[in-house]
């Protein structure tokens, strides 16, 4: 019963010697590809991936879960014996015009491939695109683009096209990183004596500026109300929250105790008799 | 005087089977155990500055095991590397092929394990010398490692440990350059090496220091050795991980 049902379905055709019976073997073909596929990338993901890089293991995961489809899909066509050489044609053509159309999602395609070989930040590094206002956190590259976790706690998604275009900094690749302020002093005061109380203050107040290299101290400009002082210390590079924002508050204080004065402008205005 | 009067009110490091309340005096620390109820204690931690910090612990049995003792100097103001760079006071001169055998001074960190049969928990850690607890980079600002800081004083035994603020370390030096060569600082990776107390005395396990030819360039090389000693080896507060060997260049 069930046989003759079999052969009946072989005897319909659909089209170009596609009958019914090989499109439902392909369709299981595909079905257990698909299962395979996802097994796989499951047993990947909980064995080996947590050995790899993060993002190497995400792009492995991806690679083997599309790399399984394609194969099912190749046994699916090989199997219907259907004659895919005119679709190939007409896919051709049809591609140049799709691809002309959706230029831009090609190119994030590409950027994305690009991106993922060359690595130029990796995933959890704490980066900033200059010119473009985005400071944070990378999440993740996909196939057609990038995510950053900005530190205020939004998310933005940037094109892998702009993305691989841009200049990137990265905040988290070397060990240390330095914090910069500037502060002026009055001219009647002495900068040795000024600088050595600050020196004492950022020694004793910030613990994760580093002993050294130590915290360098440099008169930057003999300004119009003061003569500028420029701080540079450093600290290790997930700590600058700890540091750049309260450098400044701490270098205030210390000139305060020690009663040293930081001068607002100030402008004398002569009038002129009549 | 003083000085001794204040080190013998201190507490020492040791198991504590605690039943009711019990109170340990560091140096600028203070730790105070409570019991709560009947299988709840409270642990209160006070510093110089007044920061306080408290946490409960609910426990099966009725009383509560703990353990004060020395751990690595890696966990505040906060763990960032594994790496300790000990600055010498006194720079050490060794003539070509010659070998020395020094004692440091180590900075140390005080761990409170929670004991409950033959587990120990990381309950708190603290130091009581934060002033000193600072961090340096040892090399490049690219490629450099940061590490934890400290001026090391040479000492004469294993005795003159400063309880509760540093531990001593055995330094075996060899020269085996062809000219001799001064060492004003050590960095090694202090995770390697386990940490020893009795009553408030530290000792940290030994180094052995190799100043020698790799290539053309002349490096230090330092490997940990463990020592045998009757003293009490303190459990391991933070996580253990790997540490690549680093070579260090002499300069």
């Amino acid at each position: 019963m069930a046989f003759e049902f079999l052969q009946s379905l072989t005897d319909i055709e659909i089209v170009g010697g596609l009958t019914v019976l090989s499109l439902f073997i392909g369709g299981i073909i595909m079905g257990v590809g698909i299962i395979l596929a996802r097994t796989v990338r499951l047993l990947f993901s909980k064995y080996y991936a947590p050995k790899l890089p993060q993002d190497t293991a995400k792009n492995f995961g991806k690679l083997i879960y599309f790399g399984i489809i394609i194969l099912s899909f190749l046994v699916f066509t090989s199997t219907t014996g259907v004659d895919f050489s005119g679709l190939l044609v007409a896919g051709g053509i049809f591609g140049i015009v799709i691809g002309f159309a959706t230029q831009s999602v090609v190119s994030n395609l590409i950027s994305g491939i690009f991106l993922m070989m060359e690595k130029p930040v990796k995933q959890g590094d704490k980066i900033e695109i200059p010119g473009s206002d985005i400071t944070g956190t990378l999440l993740d590259i996909s196939t057609f683009s990038a995510r950053v976790r900005r530190f205020d706690g939004t998310i933005i998604r940037i094109p892998n096209e702009s993305f691989f275009t841009s200049n990137i900094r990265s905040l988290s690749s070397t060990p240390v990183r330095r914090s910069e302020a500037i502060v002026g002093i009055a001219y009647k005061e002495d900068i040795d004596g000024a600088i050595s109380v600050i020196e004492k203050q950022i020694r004793k107040s910030m613990v994760f500026v580093l002993t050294l290299p130590k915290p360098e101290f440099r008169v930057k400009e003999l300004a119009d109300s003061s003569v500028n002082i420029e701080i540079l210390v450093w600290h290790p590079r997930d700590d600058w929250d700890q540091v750049g924002p309260k450098l400044l508050k701490v270098v205030k204080n210390a000139l305060d105790n020690a009663g040293i004065e930081i001068p607002f402008p100030q402008r004398v205005i002569w009038q002129a008799k009549d | 005087m003083s000085d001794k009067n204040s080190e013998s009110s201190l507490s020492n490091y040791g198991i504590y089977t605690i039943s009711e309340n019990l109170e340990f005096t560091l140096p600028n620390v203070e730790i105070k155990i409570e019991k709560m109820g009947e299988h709840v204690f409270s642990y209160v931690r006070k510093d110089a500055e007044e920061n306080i910090l408290k946490k409960i612990i609910p426990i099966k049995s009725s009383d509560l095991t703990i353990e004060l003792c020395p751990i690595r100097p890696l966990n505040h103001p906060a763990r960032r590397t594994s790496h300790v760079y000990l600055d010498f006071e006194s720079p050490i001169f060794l003539s070509e092929g010659s070998a020395a055998t020094v004692f440091v001074s180590c900075p140390i960190e005080i761990g409170v394990f929670l004991v409950h049969g033959k587990h120990k928990d990381s309950l708190d850690c603290f130091t009581c010398d934060p002033a000193h607890s600072r961090f340096c980079l040892y090399g490049s600002p690219e490629s450099g490692t940061l590490c934890k800081y400290t001026k090391s004083e040479i000492v004469e035994s294993y005795e003159d440990s400063t309880p509760f603020h540093n531990g001593i370390l055995k330094i075996n030096i060899k020269n085996e350059l062809d000219h001799g060569f001064t060492i004003s600082k050590i960095v090694f990776p202090i995770s390697e090496n386990s940490l020893y107390y009795k009553n408030s005395k530290t000792i940290i396990d030994s180094l052995t220091a190799t100043l020698k030819k790799k290539l053309a360039l002349e490096i230090i090389d330092i490997d940990a050795n463990s020592i045998q000693i009757d003293w009490t080896r303190s459990p391991t507060y933070e996580a253990i991980e790997s540490v690549r060997h680093m070579d260090m260049g002499v300069d």
